[in-house]
């Protein structure tokens, strides 16, 4: 532990010399008794000064959580000989919070303390807690060691995901079992249409009314329960925000609640994060998948850089055919906005989140500000025409509202477009 | 607030005692009295911890210079100004400690209740001990000298290892 004594300790030593010796030459004993209680304090500060020797760790009760839940966060403490007062403290990002925290206890002989810290998760993130420091003092507060305590213990908070009842059903699926009923006719649960019996035909397909009405032999087609592949495609490039609220954060919302109800549908599920450091997630499925996912979005975060950016720094495997690709962006940088437009060029079934950075936005109130604000606005408009021309859907999605609603605007896009084609 | 006010009453005590000690020398007393006073608010106030020493320094010669000047009569006040002072100073230092926000078991501030008063207890009985020493005639000489001059020098050689 690194030793530090009090500046007054010092003062007093000195005070009390000034003390003795102005008195013995002047012949006064006023002075010698005005320095005796300092002399007095200055020996006091002498016999304290001696090493606590505090020792101990820092425990997590659990290392991952949920945000709004709490995690009690223990500091075992231990000293050799005992400790007048020791102030412990455990350093906390941003988002989390703790009440008593500083705690300022007395460990007697060498008795063992243990501290408990609640730690409010208020917003998700990836953490690594600690080392405590922790200040032992002697009684008079004359001498101070202080030392760091325990190695860093990882803490996980994970975002709160919104409960979806629907999705955004992709245009092709892909072979394998899943709960999304496929456009194709093969075996499988939902009734798609009726036709002539042909020669292989199960006798179970036999559609016995229709065939005693047509008089001929006709079977029932289904459609195919299939997975489908879906890619969540996050642009980092920018975070507009306002506090603790801004377009990032909704973005990671946006992605934890999607990948968990994709993946419980039996979907595979990867992750682009597109901005100044790519990152990609290849498609799978599972609960595990869904873990890897939302780490790599805690570990995901807005980085700024001017270097040109597009789809060919991605893996082929990163962007499977026929794969449903989820935009959640602010729409805010160019890079991105090309690189939608080159994956919608390249084929793939787009649709875009466009989280609104506009409540994050206030403009400055003069003439030019409110000018400057509704071009602004206006641009936006004519990037959303752009791609609506170019056939993907773009849904404005403002972080307090539902995603739901927001999913269910793309899927009445999608079904007022393929009206126009019929 | 409690602490930096009892601190503040402690040095407002001596400074009214020293100044109020030799009415003629008072314009002389009061002005050293009153930077003292003003650095120690600086200190409670501020926080600047490092004029704390100056403030006591600067109470302590306001009253020797009093006291120098009333005469060559022993005040039997003396120790109680200089546990004033003590007191000044361990209040002082304790409510700058208390500026931060920590959450303290109650054993451990009457621990260091119990200490500043224990302190000021034995500061106050050696001090008048050393006063009664001077009034009670038991001698004087080479012997007492002596062992002033070894207190002195012990003094010094502390706070050449505190320092």
């Amino acid at each position: 532990m690194t030793r530090f004594d009090a500046p007054r300790l010092p003062t007093y030593a000195g005070l009390a010399a000034v003390g003795l010796l102005a008195g013995l030459f002047l012949g006064r004993v006023e002075l010698v008794a005005l320095a005796a209680p300092f002399a007095l304090a200055a020996a006091a500060g002498a016999a304290l000064a001696r090493d606590p020797q505090v020792g101990g760790a820092v425990e997590l009760a659990r290392e991952r959580a949920l945000e709004g839940e709490e995690v009690v966060a223990t500091v075992a403490l231990t000293s050799a000989a005992g400790a007048d007062r020791v102030d412990v403290f455990l350093p906390l990002p941003d988002e989390l919070a703790a009440e008593r925290n500083p705690r300022a206890v007395r460990l007697v002989g060498a008795e063992r303390a243990e501290l408990e810290v609640v730690l409010r998760c208020e917003r998700w993130g990836a953490f690594a807690l600690g080392p405590a420091l922790v200040r032992a003092s002697d009684r008079l507060g004359f001498h101070r060691w202080e030392a760091p305590l325990g190695p860093r213990q990882p803490l996980r908070v994970y975002p709160t995901v919104e409960t979806l009842r629907t999705l955004v059903a992709p245009l092709e699926t892909q072979v394998f079992v899943g709960n999304q009923t496929s456009r194709a006719r093969a075996e499988g649960i939902e009734f798609a249409d009726l036709r002539e019996w042909q020669p292989g035909d199960r006798l179970r397909s036999v559609n016995w009314r229709a065939s005693a009405r047509r008089n001929a032999l006709w079977v029932n087609q289904q459609h195919p329960e299939r997975n489908a592949d879906v890619v969540l495609f996050l642009d980092t490039f920018t975070d507009v925000r306002s506090g603790a609220r801004g377009t990032f954060d909704a973005t990671v919302r946006a992605a934890t609640s999607l990948a968990h109800r994709y993946l419980q549908r039996k979907d595979r599920v990867g992750v682009v994060a597109f901005g100044g450091y790519v990152s990609w997630l290849l498609p799978s499925s599972g609960v595990r998948q869904l873990y890897r996912i939302v780490d790599s979005l805690l570990q995901t975060d807005v980085v700024l850089s001017f270097a040109a950016k597009g789809i060919d720094l991605l893996p082929r495997r990163t962007l499977p055919p026929k794969a449903l690709v989820l935009a959640v962006s602010p729409l805010l940088d160019a890079r991105t906005a090309a690189a939608l437009l080159d994956l919608r060029a390249r084929g793939f079934d787009l649709v875009v989140i466009e989280v609104s950075p506009v409540p994050f936005v206030v403009p400055a109130g003069d003439t030019v500000s409110d000018l400057a604000y509704r071009l602004w606005r206006l641009t936006r408009e004519s990037l959303r025409l752009r791609y609506e021309q170019a056939g993907v859907p773009v849904v404005e999605w403002q972080a307090d509202e539902s995603l739901e609603a927001v999913l269910e605007e793309v899927s009445s896009f999608r079904r007022r477009a393929a009206l126009a084609r019929a | 607030m409690i602490l930096a006010a009892a601190a503040a009453l402690a040095y407002a005590g001596v400074g009214a005692y020293a100044v109020t000690r030799e009415p003629a020398f008072a314009p002389l007393v009061a002005p050293v009295a009153g930077v003292g006073a003003v650095l120690l608010l600086f200190v409670l106030v501020r926080g600047f911890d490092e004029l704390l020493g100056w403030a006591l320094v600067l109470g302590g010669a306001a009253y020797a210079g009093g006291t120098i000047a009333h005469g060559t009569h022993v005040d039997e006040a003396a120790p109680l100004v200089g546990v004033a002072l003590l007191v000044c100073g361990e209040l002082s230092a304790w409510s700058l400690d208390e500026r931060r926000p920590v959450a303290k078991a109650r054993a451990v501030v009457l621990l260091r209740l119990g200490a500043v008063a224990a302190l000021a207890a034995a500061s106050l009985a050696v001090s008048a001990l050393v006063v009664s020493l001077s009034i009670a005639s038991v001698g004087g000489g080479l012997v007492w000298t002596v062992l002033g001059a070894a207190a002195a020098v012990a003094v010094v050689a502390l706070v050449v290892r505190t320092a």
